[in-house]
């Protein structure tokens, strides 16, 4: 156990430290950087452009720079921003929790829904109700999310029952915790519902096909043989025999949460990793983009994680034997 | 329990309609035991669902009347069905391994049974007496334990615990014995009669093993293409003059007609010597370091000539599945040779693998199946491939009008056809068969074999038959040999077979006629 946890992380530090060297290499490919538009400026001379950027170190090698960066990482800066003056990490930690406080509750809610829709359609579904599911599924399946963000933004503002847009209600800032509280789950509300839309198609679709195949197999069939309940039968005999590969299709959506919720984040205003990682990648302000990128992978490696250890809490057969 | 012109119809995908059971009578009395005898497709196993109202979506069920202890099941509702299913009806599934869910213990899925028909109090009780009654001993382990982690018996036992445990008075067994070895059939076969015995039940015994039924059965119902045959008790069952009821019955009547053939004269040549074989494997558990060695082959020598048949026989485990993977190149051996006499540079090993229709992919069709082979070799022109297919095809008797079917809409034997043809294309001299008919019934058998045995002595092949028991495919053989935990323990003429003094010879013989599921003695 405790070598399988080493590797991984092993494996872990190594994929990252792979990602930043491509990182760094694309972004000395991209043309410019950050002071390239200050050059149209005619009030700054060409030599005061070069004394930035040799303040800032842009006119050192890309080793050289990559050195300094792996240095700040390790003091756990992450490498400084130049639009914001920062060191990186000041900025994107806090982004990063807003952006999974979105993004998680998000996505356990979708789960939880796609997981009773489709075992409940897969067992008592009929040749209608599978129709209407095949149909909706696809419509969903078919809409941008950036459409569905946008519908989102328009009925928030036809209603004005939900904020359309933000975190935080300016009237409840200095209120005590419980309103404040009240007032985060009222702006969550819209963007959750986005997010849950977006990606509720592709794994209930998957729920329902694995349901059906473990419905046909024999000991499901023995089990209400034995007289066992429907309801029983479905949640506890043939979810758990069909969850393998659904715990795969988990880790994969809980690295793929990052990039569902950007578009999110960017209509609707919520104030975390997406909006910012577009700023910088437009402002060249490299180290924010390496570190946002970063940290998605790290989601991405979290995920699987969490999906192997699923897997061997779910499935005997994996599971060591005393 | 009894039922009036039950009638079941399957609706095809493609719109097609088959009848799996037309219009059929019959009745089972209080603790009376009624054996339904079959091939294979003649719609006992439909029975079995149907009885319970078990059947999938696309089938139709209609009955004039099916009543169970005085209660009309054809008005019950699918509460009420469900209430009786477990309780007053049980159903013990065809396969063991099958028929329990991978990701539940034991424990939990027979205290599911419990928890569906009775109050909680006295469970767990229940379910260790219970375990203790289908002699699974040690319960607190068996509660705990998961299917993979038993054998296949216990995993039948288990299935029989789940049945039992809420009392039913009726149980209905669809072919409890047919996925399990020779040593264990038997000893199943004796705790259904002690349990039917101590518990007075009703039973339903469904089975293409007429010897099973001989003293378990009141009665006997023989079924072909989802119509009754015959009816009556055992004696009067195989009185009967029917070609279909005798060839289920008393299989020997035709061993005794495959006998003919059998008289293959071998020339000396050895097509195949295999020399001082061995084979560990080493496993390892993940999250551990520990790992251990299973030894498979130890040392295992022989040889096989044109025209000549031996038979390799041994318990699950003894290493013969290992051996036949090896020879046919599918495995490396550590050390040994195995020497095969090559004409034109060709592999002339070709493999028939134990369960025909696994091996065979579903959406190809027959014609493609065959083919693949040459294909393969590439060396052909599509029209030569094409004569040579169909030449194939003539030899083991396969219907040309079904070269477009696809492998998914054949049934076992057409399968075992199919495989049969599949290893003949691609010109072999050695054929390893494994376990290649057991998946049959016996007359499915008989029919192969005596098959195999004509194209032996067209083609000059040798073959190699390996086999968990006696069955009677090992008669034809000209050498017997019997392997136990990776070694030849005994080498052996069929002939001289019944005298052998080896204990693990010993053991597999009385295993085979406790069960009189071969004809020793019809042949020998």
């Amino acid at each position: 156990m405790i070598r399988f946890i080493s590797r991984r992380l092993a494996q872990t530090v190594l994929l990252l430290f792979g990602i930043s060297v491509v990182l760094f290499l694309l972004a000395e490919a991209v043309p410019g950087d950050y002071f390239s538009e200050a050059q149209l400026n005619p009030n700054i001379s060409a030599n005061t452009l070069q004394a930035l950027r040799s303040q800032y170190g842009l006119d050192r090698p890309l080793v050289v720079r990559y050195g300094y960066w792996l240095a700040s990482v390790a003091r756990g800066d992450m490498g400084y921003s130049l639009a914001y003056n920062q060191p990186v990490s000041q900025l994107l930690f806090p982004r990063l929790g807003n952006t999974l406080l979105l993004a998680v509750p998000a996505l356990l809610t979708c789960w939880v829904l796609a997981l009773v829709l489709g075992v409940l359609l897969a067992g008592y579904g009929g040749k209608w109700s599978e129709r209407v599911f095949s149909l909706g599924s696809s419509a969903l399946l078919a809409t941008p999310d950036v459409l569905l963000a946008l519908l989102a933004l328009l009925i928030a503002a036809r209603t004005r029952l939900f904020p359309a847009g933000g975190m935080h209600s300016l009237a409840t800032a200095d209120s005590g915790r419980l309103s404040s509280a009240r007032d985060l789950a009222w702006h969550l509300f819209l963007p959750g519902c986005v997010f849950i839309l977006s990606s509720l198609a592709p794994i209930v679709r998957h729920v329902h096909a694995e349901m059906k195949e473990v419905l046909q197999t024999p000991h499901v069939r023995a089990a209400e043989g034995h007289g066992i309940s429907r309801l029983r039968v479905l949640f506890r005999y043939a979810l758990p025999a069909a969850a393998n590969p659904l715990v795969s299709l988990f880790g994969v959506s809980v690295g793929l949460m990052f990039s569902v919720v950007l578009v999110v984040e960017i209509v609707l205003g919520w104030p975390g990793l997406g909006p910012m990682l577009l700023e910088a990648i437009l402002a060249r302000d490299m180290f924010v983009t390496i570190g946002g990128v970063l940290l998605s992978a790290l989601m991405l490696v979290l995920g699987n994680v969490v999906a192997d250890f699923l897997l061997y809490a779910i499935d005997p057969r994996i599971r060591v034997q005393p | 329990m009894s039922a009036a012109a039950l009638r079941v119809v399957y609706a095809g995908s493609d719109g097609r309609v088959s009848v799996a059971i037309s219009s059929l009578d019959f009745d089972v009395g209080p603790q009376e035991t009624l054996g339904i005898l079959g091939e294979s497709g003649s719609g006992k196993s439909s029975l079995a669902h149907a009885l319970l109202r078990l059947l999938p979506g696309n089938a139709k069920f209609s009955a004039d009347r099916l009543c169970f202890q005085n209660d009309d099941l054809l008005r019950f509702s699918q509460t009420e069905l469900r209430r009786l299913r477990g309780a007053g009806i049980a159903l013990i599934s065809q396969e063991p391994a099958l028929a329990l869910n991978p990701v539940l213990t034991v424990g939990r899925q027979i205290e599911d049974v419990l928890a569906a028909h009775r109050s909680r109090d006295q469970r767990k009780q229940s379910v260790k007496s219970i375990l203790r009654d289908v002699g699974l001993e040690d319960t607190a382990r068996m509660m705990r334990a998961y299917p993979h982690q038993l054998s296949g018996g216990q995993r039948q036992r288990a299935a029989i615990a789940q049945a039992l445990v809420c009392s039913p008075s009726l149980l209905i067994a669809d072919e409890p014995l047919s996925a399990l070895d020779v040593s264990t059939q038997a000893e199943v076969l004796e705790l259904l009669k002690r349990v039917k015995q101590e518990r007075r039940l009703a039973m339903i015994f469904i089975t293409h093993n007429a010897a099973v039924l001989e003293g378990l059965a009141d009665r006997i119902m023989v079924m072909r293409q989802g119509e009754v045959v015959a009816m009556g008790r055992f004696g009067e069952i195989s009185a009967s003059d029917d070609p279909y009821v005798a060839n289920l019955i008393s299989p020997q009547k035709t061993l005794a007609q495959l006998a003919a053939p059998a008289a293959i004269t071998a020339s000396g040549e050895p097509l195949l010597q295999v020399r001082g074989l061995s084979k560990k494997f080493v496993q390892s558990r993940p999250f551990s370091r520990k790992s251990f060695t299973i030894t498979a082959l130890e040392d295992v020598s022989f040889e096989v000539a044109e025209c000549q048949s031996i038979a390799i026989i041994g318990r699950s485990g003894s290493g013969k599945s290992t051996l036949a993977r090896c020879l046919a190149g599918l495995e490396e051996a550590d050390s040994g040779e195995i020497v095969a006499n090559r004409t034109n540079g060709k592999n002339n090993v070709q493999m028939i693998f134990q369960e025909a229709g696994t091996a065979l992919n579903p959406r190809f069709t027959a014609e493609e199946i065959i083919a693949e082979p040459l294909l393969i070799a590439g060396k052909l022109t599509p029209e030569q491939r094409m004569e040579r297919v169909s030449a194939v095809m003539d030899d083991v008797g396969f219907n040309p009008e079904w070269a477009g079917r696809r492998a998914e809409q054949f049934s076992g034997g057409q399968k075992q056809r199919l495989a049969l043809a599949r290893a003949l294309v691609a010109e072999p001299r050695v054929l390893i068969l494994d376990e290649a008919f057991s998946g049959l019934d016996v007359p499915a058998q008989a029919r192969m074999m005596r098959l195999v045995l004509e194209l032996q002595s067209r083609h000059k092949l040798a073959c190699i038959h390996v086999s968990h028991d006696l069955n009677f495919v090992s008669l034809f053989a000209r050498e017997v040999l019997v392997m136990d935990a990776g070694r030849i323990v005994e080498r052996t003429s069929p002939s001289r077979l019944l005298e052998s003094q080896n204990p693990v010879t010993r053991a597999i013989i009385e295993q085979s006629e406790s069960l009189h599921a071969i004809g020793l003695e019809a042949v020998l």
